[in-house]
């Protein structure tokens, strides 16, 4: 029998336009926990599903116990002992925890087929001890916290007799308490024979558990060490140390005066302190991990999340936003993350998109004028290099490029001073990447300030002059544009120590 | 077309030029679900003429008109919020409570007839009103559910009010609404006529209008980009308890005396004509002029099979069958391009 318990061998993993996962090996032995990290988007969430069989490799081979196999599906690979959690806990609120712990392999009386729901609660009530858990199998799922919910799907994991459990960062939403108690379980898992491999942005996660570390970088696998064999230091570069290979365009942006002074900005639970200010020309980069409240600050911004305290001034003047609409009156604009959801109307022509939010320039005495708009959407879209035949083309037929510069010039329709961009290059290719680059720079030349929330490091610090990083719903650093470096950035966002928990 | 070739870096990317206008090709022209419905009219009145001689007369024609359009005049509302993706099944019974309380006004507390007609739009915009607020306070309930409730609530008023009693005895110049002529032409089609323009141009000529089919589309987005959604879904739901009171005059005014049991069932009628007419149920799409040529099809119909003598159980058969058809045969995939030619028309 061969040392390892899973074993992954060239792993290599496309889909349309990108490379997810480029030549990644993986060794897992019994009975360890072996921490998996990267930056975001390094290919780990993508490795996971080749391990759990959602996706299939087109390249590689996976061993278990130095047997090849071959997944075909998700069971199959829950019937050799694979069991994953996942960063979002997916369950079914309304049906009990019994019910969702023996989802998919339920215990059934032979011939009758009725559910043998004594022995299954009782066999539930015996793994949640087990695990030291409290929680009544006969609850509903939804009345538990996210924490317990974890719990229940780590005991599911248990009830398949998994011998690999692959964890999702499943410490992002609990308290450093409850972490202590994953902690523990995992530990326990561990002590009884089975593996488990462990996604986090956490240090202290890593560090606590952990013995041994294997890091991916935009896609490619760049090694694996025993926790003691690396430092801290060692293991950001590892993580972050990749050639640049994205040209941006040169910043010259002259600051002008003040714009938006924010101050103390709070909302309980979401974010906390608040403060920055952004001058006109200047594009202020706010990053940081996903989840460390970036778009719930800007949704405040542009009065789609209501804040709790501190105050916002927009050109010297202090003002309280309710709604988009006031927002884009006093001229702060938001392209918001989800641009298929949010951002546009996906069945709509490009023209029309392009005026919704500021029909009232098209408004005579509530009359839409349609000349006016056809004329100043042809325009404006061929102005942002749009690819299309004509405005009346439907914005769903259009590349995530090019939706996303529709998306643009729909924000340029309004009088806008401030324009928040939430990750403007999600989902766009390259080429597409550069014109949306250009295109953000000649508005900063024109006067407008612009906050540039990315989870691209690269993005951030090619494009801004200023880069605000959060963690945990608090600004921890606000780095220039002459001194930043990803490591800077990464610590800031990745502080180590365990920080009190907002609201 | 014209295009200038524009290097930067190693990308390179195609200026071009724009159409800015719509080009117009016959096809499409007859590609539209209106054609049809027209189609359908004449069909209705060819069929009808052939069955009853009495059909073309004139004179009942326009009685037959009188009778089918008051309930018309919800339809135009219930377009805008079908375009919502919403529904409105409170409808008649707001007829019904509006028209008791005017008659009640009148009758029982010797209001003049003109306050009572003031009051009874009043009510019907209060009951519309509270559609739209619940709907908009109670975002995770739907329409259907909210206006049920109002729906029992509002009938079960009216019924407080008059128990089971008729309230009639209105001024004679009262009846002019239901009965009366302009010139030749039956009051109530003037009016219906005036609005009807009104509402077509309200809903794609304004940019209120725009934003109702925005929100049909993408409710999020909109409100992104800074569609004030709750307040074109409140106007509009207050428009359809307007339309519902409107409806309440005209019909008391043909009956000369009103119940509580009025007006049941109106806003089945009302939906089975505005998804008849081409709008979608799944909202974002469909237009005034196809609601409006339904009710006529759907009013003609029912008369002419009034004419032969058909039960009225059957006539409840039939008009299902027609509903039916209409909303499913564009979903058949019969003809692919049809169905393109009409996604692409209707928005």
């Amino acid at each position: 029998m061969s040392e390892y318990v899973l074993e992954m061998k060239g792993i290599t993993k496309r889909f349309p336009g990108v490379t997810a996962l480029d030549q990644v090996n993986f060794k897992l032995k019994a009975g360890e926990i072996h921490a998996l990290m990267g930056e975001n988007g390094a290919g780990k969430s993508t490795f996971i599903k080749v391990i759990t069989g959602v996706h299939k490799p087109d390249e590689g081979d996976i061993y278990l116990n130095g047997e090849k196999v071959e997944f075909s599906s998700p069971i199959d690979a829950q019937e050799v002992g694979i069991a994953a959690i996942y960063q979002h806990v997916t369950n079914y609120p309304d049906l009990s925890v019994t019910e969702n712990i023996f989802m998919g392999h339920e215990k059934v009386q032979k011939l009758t087929g009725r559910i043998r729901w004594k022995e299954m609660h009782e066999e539930a009530r015996k793994i949640l001890r087990s695990l030291s858990s409290s929680i009544d199998p006969k609850a509903e799922m939804g009345s538990l916290s996210v924490a317990q919910q974890q719990i229940v799907e780590i005991a599911k994991a248990i009830s398949t007799h998994a011998r690999i459990i692959i964890m999702d960062e499943p410490t992002a939403a609990l308290t450093s308490r409850e972490s202590e108690e994953l902690y523990k379980i995992a530990e326990s898992l561990r002590d009884r024979g089975a593996s488990i491999v462990f996604i986090s942005h956490r240090f202290e996660d890593m560090y606590r558990l952990a013995s041994q570390v294997t890091v991916l970088r935009d896609a490619k696998y760049i090694g694996s060490w025993g926790i003691d064999e690396i430092s801290n230091d060692a293991l950001i570069v590892a993580m972050v140390g990749r050639e640049i290979n994205q040209v941006f365009p040169d910043r010259n942006g002259e600051l002008g005066e003040k714009l938006l002074h924010v101050e103390g900005l709070s909302k309980a639970g979401y974010f906390a302190d608040i403060s920055f200010t952004l001058r006109k020309g200047e594009i202020l980069g706010l990053t940081g991990l996903v989840g460390a409240g970036r778009t719930e600050v800007c949704q405040a911004l542009f009065g789609i999340m209501p804040y709790d305290k501190g105050t916002i001034e927009l050109k010297g003047q202090k003002v309280r936003i309710q709604s988009p609409k006031e927002a884009i009156k006093l001229g702060i604009g938001y392209l918001p993350e989800d641009r298929q959801l949010q951002g546009l109307v996906l069945q709509w022509s490009i023209g029309r998109n392009i005026t919704l939010s500021a029909l009232k320039k098209f408004d005579a005495k509530g009359w839409l004028n349609e000349k006016k708009e056809h004329a100043f959407t042809k325009n404006l879209a061929e102005k942002m290099h749009v690819k299309a035949n004509s405005i009346f083309d439907l914005v769903s037929s259009l590349s995530g490029g090019n939706q996303q510069k529709v998306a643009v010039a729909k924000l340029l329709t309004a009088q806008l001073d401030v324009i928040i961009l939430d990750e403007p290059t999600k989902g766009v290719d390259v080429g597409a990447k550069t014109a949306i680059y250009e295109i953000i720079n000649d508005l900063a030349a024109q006067g407008y300030g612009i906050i540039l929330v990315s989870s691209e490091m690269l993005e951030v610090i090619g494009m801004s002059d200023r880069i605000a990083v959060m963690r945990a719903g608090r600004i921890t650093k606000i780095l220039d544009r002459e001194t930043v470096t990803q490591e800077k950035i990464l610590e800031a966002s990745m502080a180590d120590k365990p920080k009190k928990n907002v609201g | 077309m014209t295009m200038t070739q524009k290097a930067i870096g190693q990308n390179e990317y195609v200026q071009r030029t724009l159409k800015d206008k719509q080009e117009f090709s016959w096809k499409k022209f007859f590609l539209q679900w209106e054609w049809l419905l027209i189609l359908v009219f004449f069909l209705v009145l060819v069929i009808n003429t052939n069955l009853s001689p009495f059909f073309l007369n004139g004179a009942g024609l326009r009685d037959a008109t009188m009778i089918f359009l008051d309930k018309a005049f919800v339809v135009f509302p219930m377009v805008m919020i079908m375009i919502l993706r919403d529904i409105d099944i409170s409808v008649g019974s707001t007829v019904a409570l509006s028209s008791v309380i005017m008659a009640t006004l009148y009758n029982d507390f010797s209001l003049p007839m003109g306050a009572a007609l003031g009051a009874c739009l009043l009510v019907g915009a209060l009951c519309g009103l509270v559609n739209g607020l619940l709907i908009v306070k109670f975002k995770e309930l739907s329409a259907v559910i909210v206006t049920l409730g109002t729906m029992i609530l509002y009938r079960g008023i009216a019924y407080i009010i008059l128990e089971d009693q008729a309230s009639g005895n209105f001024p004679a110049w009262f009846s002019f609404f239901g009965w009366g002529n302009v010139g030749g032409m039956p009051f109530i089609l003037i009016v219906f006529s005036v609005l009807a323009v009104v509402f077509t141009l309200l809903l794609h000529k304004t940019t209120f209008g725009r934003q109702i089919f925005a929100m049909g589309n993408n409710t999020t987005a909109s409100r992104f980009s800074g569609v004030q959604i709750d307040k074109v879904k409140i106007i509009v739901f207050t428009l359809a308890g307007v339309m519902a009171a409107i409806t309440a005059i005209f019909l008391t005014s043909r009956m000369g005396s009103t119940r509580p049991n009025v007006a049941t069932m109106y806003e089945l009628d009302v939906i089975a004509m505005v998804a008849l007419g081409g709008i979608s149920t799944a909202g974002g799409k469909g237009r005034m002029i196809g609601a409006i040529i339904a009710v006529f099809i759907l009013g003609y119909l029912q008369y002419g099979l009034g004419l032969i003598n058909i039960p009225s159980q059957t006539m409840l058969v039939i008009t299902g069958l027609l509903l039916l058809a209409a909303v499913g045969i564009p979903k058949l995939n019969v003809s692919q391009k049809f169905k393109r030619f009409r996604r692409k028309q209707l928005e």
